[in-house]
This record gives structure tokens, sequence and C-alpha cells, in this order.
């Protein structure tokens, strides 16, 4: 319950945050976006998951440019 | 007669999408491919990776993509498992092996205003292993596009091919395979096993400042079904008496993944540090840290650099030696494994990686035919710490590993 609290808190205060689409120049460039490069990162992933214990959590496409 | 009827669908998937491609706004292909290599005196492993898709966009809304991938095996590996007080040559079992893995992949992505929707099937075949997926992922922007959520539910159906023993044997008698002959075919001594797989994600994107965002994501997977290597047996007696591995049918897998990304303007780079803690009921715990450093070398090319650390604790039932006694050379309950992952261990991996990517238009297309073009090469070393493991006694010597992938995307 504290960990769904503390979760919700964190999404409220994402929503006192804006950024103006004239100062997403950054973070539309493809090297402020997670997951830049699917195949290269599902290359390396494939090869990591045969190797370790752990699996999953591995990064969703998506950044901070929202510019269309 | 399964990589001919692959083959089939794989060609009229790619002609379906050609004919929606003759009549789509954008159509992208995507060419691949990867190579690892681990060296080693006895157990070396090669694996070829080629993979190509292509993907359309006919409408703003509709995307189609099929794809193809292969992984071309080759090598040796020990097929049976004993520790520093085993009675058997563990060394001098290690075998040849060559196998290919054929998959093909094909769906659709819906995107209306903020959101995005997109489900995907694949069926994948080898010698000794049927896989049989779908996924579906949507995701969202809100508070001015500032936050982004996604959520994906994905679900295997899986088959594996054993020896053909009874359910009710006692595992102490079942044996591993000595190859995938006969597998998936009506001969007697072969028989199949379900695996099912259910994963979950969800991520949250979050922009804070025009250079620092963050990404957290909550993944769990399910595994229910015959999760041990058919081929790998274990000494589970000081007699040197062997049995198949024996693992629980049941393995619920979390993790969680926290990972930022800033730019920082006086350098020019955009720096990336992630962490991710992972957990299963195998007693598994898992730490991986990442960090990565990206800048543009020219307004084309930009070069990538990036390490991992890795850590893990060994499975609850997890032992170098089931000969002897307890805790360190003996039993550890009623399951027994082979498997080096289930050890522990930790990994250093350090790598780069160049991307070249020019834009064209409509009117000024690159090379008179495309919109847009991408190549990436990627080199990385994955060096492995196996802490307990060994081969009858001898450490393994297959821990220092290659990636290299090279790929390139085209937009037509």
């Amino acid at each position: 319950m504290l960990k769904l609290a503390f979760f919700v808190f964190l999404l409220s205060l994402a929503s006192c945050v804006t950024v103006r689409p004239e100062q997403r120049a950054v973070l539309a460039d493809p090297t402020m976006q997670f997951d830049n490069d699917p195949g290269d990162g599902a290359a390396r992933d494939h090869v990591l998951e045969n190797r370790e214990g752990s699996s999953g959590g591995t990064s969703v496409k998506g950044g901070g440019c929202g510019c269309n | 007669m399964q990589l001919k009827r692959l083959l089939s669908a794989g060609a009229c998937l790619i002609g379906l999408l050609t004919s929606v491609a003759a009549s789509a706004q954008v159509a992208e292909f995507a060419p691949r491919a990867t190579v690892f290599i681990e060296p080693s005196k006895t157990s070396k492993l090669l694996v070829i990776n080629p993979s190509a898709e292509l993907s359309v966009t006919p409408t703003d809304w509709l995307e189609v993509h099929g794809g193809y991938e292969a992984d071309i095996v080759s090598g040796a590996t020990e097929s049976l498992k004993g520790g520093r007080l085993s009675p058997v040559d563990i060394v001098s079992s290690a075998t040849h092996f060559k196998d290919t893995r054929h998959q093909v992949t094909g769906g659709f992505g819906l995107t209306r205003d903020n959101t995005k929707l997109s489900a995907t099937y694949s069926y994948g075949t080898e010698n000794d292993y049927r896989s049989n997926a779908f996924a579906v992922q949507s995701g969202t922007t809100f508070l001015q596009k500032d936050t982004e959520l996604t959520l994906a539910y994905g679900r295997g159906f899986d088959r594996v091919c054993t020896t053909n023993f009874a359910e009710s044997d006692s595992p102490s008698v079942k044996a591993p395979l000595d190859s995938s002959k006969g597998c998936f075919t009506k001969a007697v001594e072969r028989a199949s096993r379900k695996v099912d797989l259910d994963n979950f994600q969800t991520g949250w994107t979050q922009t804070w400042t025009p250079v620092f965002t963050t990404q957290l994501v909550l993944y769990g997977a399910l595994q229910h079904g015959f999760l041990e290597n058919p081929y790998r047996g274990v000494v589970i007696a000081p007699a040197g008496d062997q049995a198949l591995e024996n693992h629980p049918d049941n393995r619920l897998r979390l993790a969680v993944a926290l990972r930022g990304k800033y730019y920082v303007r006086p350098l020019k780079i955009a720096f990336s540090l992630g962490t991710r803690l992972y957990r299963d009921t195998w007693d598994i715990l898992g730490q991986t840290y990442e960090l990565e450093a990206e800048r543009y070398m020219t307004p084309d090319l930009r070069l990538m650099a990036h390490g991992r650390y890795y850590t893990q604790t060994g499975a609850l039932f997890w032992s170098d030696d089931y000969t002897g006694g307890e805790p360190h050379d003996g039993p550890r309950g009623q399951y027994w494994t082979g498997d080096r992952e289930l050890s522990p261990l930790s990994s250093y991996m350090l790598g780069g990686r160049f991307v070249f990517k020019r834009n064209g238009d409509p009117s000024n297309r690159i090379a008179h035919v495309m919109l847009g073009f991408e190549t990436s090469f990627s080199v990385d070393l994955l060096k492995t710490s196996l802490r307990d493991f060994t081969w009858g006694g001898t450490k393994p010597d297959d821990t220092l590993a290659g990636i290299v992938s090279l790929g390139v995307r085209g937009q037509f």
C-alpha cells in the first residue's frame, strides 16, 4: 500500500512539470531516447538472457520528445 | 517440412506487406546481422543471428510489420554436470552440436492521437523446440506529453523435446536427450513437453526538464512447465549415477528498473544511468548497473560507449556438486541443476556503437530512393565470473565472449 502511495505521489509530482514544445529540441534527439536502437538492444538482450539468471525490465521505447 | 511451411508463410507475409507498401506513405526495411563468439578449448560457441524486418505505414494510424530471424548455433557443450567430487570425467563429455532456430513475426500497430496499440505474433521452430507467442502493447502520453505510460502483455505456448519418460517417473531415472533426432515426430523414444510463458511489463517515462528524462519499468513473468535443459544430465550420487536436470515446474520472475538520461550541454553528451533489481521464486537476486554516454562526432555520426555490471546470487537448489555432504557439496532440497546461469555469478560488459543517420524528404530523397537511412555497428565484450561453478572441479574457460552487430535501416 505504501509503495502504491509513493507511486501515486511521484505521478502527481510529474503533473507539476511542463516542458514547453520549444524546449524539446534536446529531448527529441535520438541520443535522449530510451532504446534508441531497438535492433541492437534486442540482440544484446538476447545474449544476456541466455547468460544470466535474470531477465526482463529492459528498456521500453520512449523518451521525452512528444513533439508531434 | 517445418522449414518449408515457415518459409512459405514468410514469403506470403512479405508479399502482403510489399503489396501494401505499394500504396504506403512510408515503408521501412531493417536487416541486421549479429555474431556471438565464445572461445574455449572444449566448449566454444558461435551464434550467427541474421534478421530482417519490414514495416509499412499505409495511413497515419496504421502500421503493419513482419520479420524473420534465425539463430545459427554451432559449438560444443558439456552434456553432463558434476562438481569437484564428481567420479566422472566431465570435460571429455563435451559434445559438438549444430542447430538453427527460425522465427517469423507479424503484427500491426494502431495510433490515435496520443494513444498507441500494437499486437505481434511470432512462431519459432528448431530441431528440439517450437514456440508460438503473441504480445500486445498499449501506450499513451498525457500531461502535455511529458508523461508516457506503456502496458504490455505477452503469452508463449512453447513445446520442448525430451526423452519419452512418464511424468510419474522418479526424477532420478529420467534420462537426458543424446540428440534431437526423432524430435517432433512419432518416434516412440521422444516426447514433447509444454512450456507456458506469461510476461507483463509496464513502463513510465517522464520528462522532468528540457534535458532530463527518466524511465521506470516494472516486469513480471510466470513460467510453467518443463524448465530444464533436456540435454543436460547431472551427477547425483557418489557412485556416479546420473539423471536429467530436475527443476521446479513453476517460476515467478519480477524485476524493477529505473533509468535516467541527462544531457550535459557544455560537453554535448547525453549520459544515461540505469539500475535493475531482479528477484524470482527460485531465490535468485540479481542487480544490474549501467552507464552510457552518447554524443555526435559529426551531424550524421554519433558514438555511444557503455559499461554494465551484473551480479546475482545462485538459485536456492543450486549446488556445484550433489554427491557430497551439505551444505557446500551436497543436495539442496529435492531439485538439481547443471545450469551455470543459476549459479552465483557476476559479469562485466564494455562496448561501443557507431550510428550513422541521414534524413531526406520526398523532394530530396537519399540516393533518389530513400526518405531516411541509418546504419549502426556495435561491438561488446562480456566477461563472466563464475564464483562457484566448475566442470568436475575445473573452472570453465568460456567466460569471455564477444558480440558484434551490424544493422541497416532504410525508409522508402
